[in-house]
C-alpha cells in the first residue's frame, strides 16, 4: 500500500514543520529569545518579561495565526470537493463579500463598540445560506448555479459595502486593512472562540470523509453510492463557511491559503478526503504561521498584513494551476 | 397475490414521469422483474431508456406510481438503504480528481458505514473483500492507477467492481458496454452474466446492440417514445415484427449457431 506509507511521512513531515515555525516565531521579534528560554517559559511561566512576551503576544498570535491556516486550508478543501472544482476557494460563494458587509455594517451602525468580527461573521454565514437558497432547484442543488449565484450575491453585497464606506469615509483604512487580512492584537479570548467553532466544524466534516471522495465521482454516481446528496451539500456548505467564518473573524480576509494549500496536499499525497482533510489543516497552519513570520519581520518597511504575503506568493501559483488546469483540457501533456 | 409479490426483484407499478419541458410523456409503465432474471432494456435513441433506470435508481421521483425494489418502495429508503438494494453502473463518469482505482472501489462500502466507522481512521472495506472484488473483475494490477489515466475497458471494470462491493441484489446497467471493444466488452458481458448465474444478481440493462443482446438476457423490455411496448424472452421479442418497425430496419434474425441463442444482424 504505497500511498498509505507515503501519508505518514507526509504527516510527519507536516507535523514537523508546523511545530518548527512556531518555535521559531516564539523565539523571533523585536525583542529576540533564545530557544532554551523559549522551552523554559512554555513550560512554566513566571513573571518574567520573557514569559509575558512569550505567552501573551506572540503565541496568541501564532496559534491564531495557525488555526486560521488551517481552518482556511480545510475549507478550502471541503468547497473544492463540493464544487467539483479543483480552483474553487473557501470564499467563492459570496463568503468575503458577505463579511465585508457585515463589518462594514457594524463598523456604520455600532462603531463604539468593537462588533466588526462578529458582523462580518454573521455576514459571511448569510451570504452563503442566501446564495445556497437561489441554487436550489429540483430535486438536487446545483453547484454551478451556486457558483454563479455566489459571484451575483458578491457583487451586490459588494456594491452596498463600497457605498456605506463611501458615505463615511474615516473608516476606509480599518475596512481596507481588514479587506487584506491580517492578524494582529490577538487575545486569548478571541483565540479560544476560534478554537471552539473549528472544533466543531472540524468535527462534523471528518465523518464526511468518505462521502466527499464519492462527491467526486459526481452528484449522480454519490447518490448510487449511498449519498444523501442534498443533505451532505448542504451539512458541509455550511460547516465550510463556519470554518471560513471563524477564520474571518479573527484575521479579515486572508486569500490563497484555501484555494493553494488543498491543492499542494493533493499533488503530494493524493484526493483521497480521509488523509486530505487532516493534512490540509497542518500544511495549512504552518503555512500561515511561516508566512505571519515573513510578514513581521520584513526589514525597512516593517511588520505588512499576512494577507499581502500569501496573495504575493499564493496569486503567482493559482495562475499556474489555472495555465496548467488549461492546456491539460486542451490535451496538452501534463 | 402474496405468492406473487415474493417473486419479485423489481416492481413497476403505472410509474410516469414527464421530462421538464417537453411534450413527451413518460409511461405510465407496469412491469416486474422475478429473481435471477438478466433483463435487457432496447428501444431507439430517447425511447427513455435511461430515464426508466434513473426512476427505478430514486435520482427521479416518478410523477405517479411506484417503484418496488426487494418489496420496498425506493422513495421510502434512506440513501444508505437504498445503495444496498440497488447499485448502478453509468455510462461514463466525468471526474477531474485523481482518486486511484483502490479508493473508487472502496466506495462501494460507503453505505455500510456506522458512524463509529466514519469517525475513526478506518478504511470502508475488508481487505480480503476488496482484493477478491478487485481480482475477479481484473483491475487488481490496476489498483494504484489514478482513475482519469484508464482506458474506457478498465475504468467501466472498476465501476463494475465499485458496483458489486454494494452487495446490493439489483444491478442497474446504462450501456456499460459503448465505447469498448468487442473483447473488453464480452469479457464485462460475460463478468454479469456469471454473477447472474451464480444467483446473486439481477440485472436490468440498458443495451443497443441487437446482435449480442440476445446472448446474454434472459428477457427483454423494447421502449419506444417513453412507452413500453413489448417485453418477452429473447427468443419471442427478436424476431416479432414491431423490432422492424421501431428501428425502420429489416434486420434478420438467426439463431447463434453453438449456444443457439437468438440474435438479428444488419439487412
Amino acid at each position: 500500500m504505497p500511498r498509505t506509507g507515503k501519508s505518514i511521512v507526509n504527516f510527519t513531515a507536516a507535523f514537523s514543520v508546523l511545530l518548527f515555525a512556531l518555535l521559531l516565531g516564539v523565539m523571533h521579534g523585536p525583542t529576540p529569545i533564545p530557544l532554551r528560554t523559549v522551552i523554559d517559559r512554555i513550560i512554566s511561566p513566571n513573571a518574567s518579561i520573557d514569559s509575558v512576551i512569550v505567552w501573551d503576544i506572540r503565541l496568541p498570535e501564532l496559534v491564531a495565526a495557525a488555526l486560521v491556516g488551517g481552518g482556511l486550508a480545510v475549507a478550502g478543501a471541503v468547497m473544492q470537493a463540493l464544487l467539483k472544482n479543483p480552483l474553487a476557494d473557501p470564499y467563492i460563494v459570496g463568503a468575503s463579500a458577505g463579511a465585508g458587509l457585515g463589518a462594514t455594517l457594524m463598523q456604520e451602525f455600532l462603531p463604539f463598540v468593537n462588533m466588526m468580527a462578529p458582523g462580518a461573521f454573521v455576514g459571511a454565514l448569510a451570504a452563503v445560506f442566501l446564495s445556497y437558497l437561489l441554487s436550489r432547484g429540483r430535486g438536487t442543488t446545483s453547484m454551478l448555479t451556486l457558483i454563479l449565484a455566489g459571484y451575483a450575491v458578491g457583487v451586490i453585497l459588494t456594491s452596498v459595502m463600497t457605498f456605506l464606506m463611501l458615505l463615511n469615509r474615516q473608516d476606509l483604512t480599518t475596512i481596507f486593512a481588514w479587506e487584506i487580512g491580517g492578524i494582529n492584537g490577538v487575545t486569548w479570548s478571541r483565540v479560544a472562540v476560534v478554537v471552539v467553532l473549528m472544533t466543531v466544524s472540524l468535527l462534523v466534516i471528518w465523518p464526511y470523509a468518505h462521502d466527499m471522495n464519492a462527491l467526486l465521482l459526481g452528484e449522480e454516481q454519490a447518490h448510487h453510492l449511498g449519498v444523501p446528496v442534498r443533505r451532505v451539500q448542504f451539512v458541509l456548505l455550511v460547516s465550510a463557511s463556519l470554518l471560513t467564518g471563524a477564520a474571518v473573524y479573527i484575521s479579515g480576509l486572508i486569500g490563497f491559503v484555501g484555494l493553494v494549500i488543498p491543492h499542494v496536499v493533493r499533488r503530494l499525497n493524493g484526493p483521497n478526503h480521509r488523509q486530505l482533510i487532516p493534512l490540509a489543516f497542518l500544511i495549512g497552519a504552518a503555512f500561515l504561521t511561516l508566512a505571519e513570520l515573513v510578514a513581521t519581520s520584513m526589514p525597512v518597511i516593517g511588520p505588512i498584513p499576512v494577507g499581502l504575503v500569501t496573495a504575493f506568493l499564493g496569486g503567482p501559483y493559482f495562475l499556474y494551476l489555472l495555465v496548467r488546469q488549461n492546456r491539460w483540457k486542451q490535451g496538452w501533456s501534463r | 397475490m402474496v405468492s406473487i409479490m415474493q417473486d419479485a426483484m423489481l416492481e413497476l407499478h403505472d410509474v410516469s414521469y414527464h421530462w421538464p419541458g417537453a411534450s413527451q410523456t413518460f409511461g405510465p409503465i407496469s412491469q416486474r422483474i422475478a429473481p435471477g432474471r438478466f433483463v435487457a432494456l432496447i428501444g431507439p435513441n430517447g425511447a427513455g431508456k435511461s430515464t426508466l433506470l434513473k426512476l427505478i435508481a430514486a435520482l427521479w421521483r416518478p410523477d405517479t406510481g411506484e417503484v418496488i425494489v426487494n418489496h420496498q418502495n425506493v422513495l421510502t429508503l434512506t440513501a444508505a438503504q437504498r445503495a444496498r438494494q440497488i447499485s448502478f453502473v453509468p455510462q461514463t463518469l466525468d471526474t477531474s480528481f485523481d482518486l486511484t482505482v483502490r479508493e473508487v472501489v472502496e466506495l462501494g462500502g460507503l453505505n455500510r458505514l456506522s458512524w463509529r466507522d466514519r469517525l475513526q481512521f478506518r478504511p470502508s472495506v475488508s481487505p480480503s473483500q476488496l482484493e477478491s472484488t478487485l481480482r475477479r473483475t481484473e483491475v487488481w494490477h490496476l489498483q494504484d492507477r489514478a482513475f482519469t489515466t484508464l482506458s474506457g475497458g478498465e475504468a467501466k471494470r472498476t465501476l463494475l467492481a465499485c458496483a458489486l462491493m454494494q452487495e446490493a441484489p439489483l444491478l442497474l446497467l446504462d450501456e456499460p458496454t459503448a465505447h469498448l471493444d468487442p473483447g473488453h466488452a464480452m469479457k464485462f458481458l460475460d463478468l454479469v452474466r456469471a454473477k447472474v448465474d451464480a444467483g446473486e444478481l439481477t440485472v436490468l440493462m440498458a443495451y443497443h446492440d441487437l446482435t449480442t443482446v440476445g446472448l446474454y438476457a434472459d428477457e427483454l423490455w423494447v421502449m419506444d417514445q417513453g412507452q413500453l411496448i413489448l417485453t418477452g424472452a429473447a427468443a419471442d421479442v427478436l424476431p416479432h415484427p414491431m423490432i422492424r418497425q421501431i428501428y425502420d430496419v429489416d434486420f434478420i434474425p438467426l439463431v447463434h449457431p453453438r449456444t443457439k441463442r437468438p440474435m438479428l444482424i444488419f439487412p
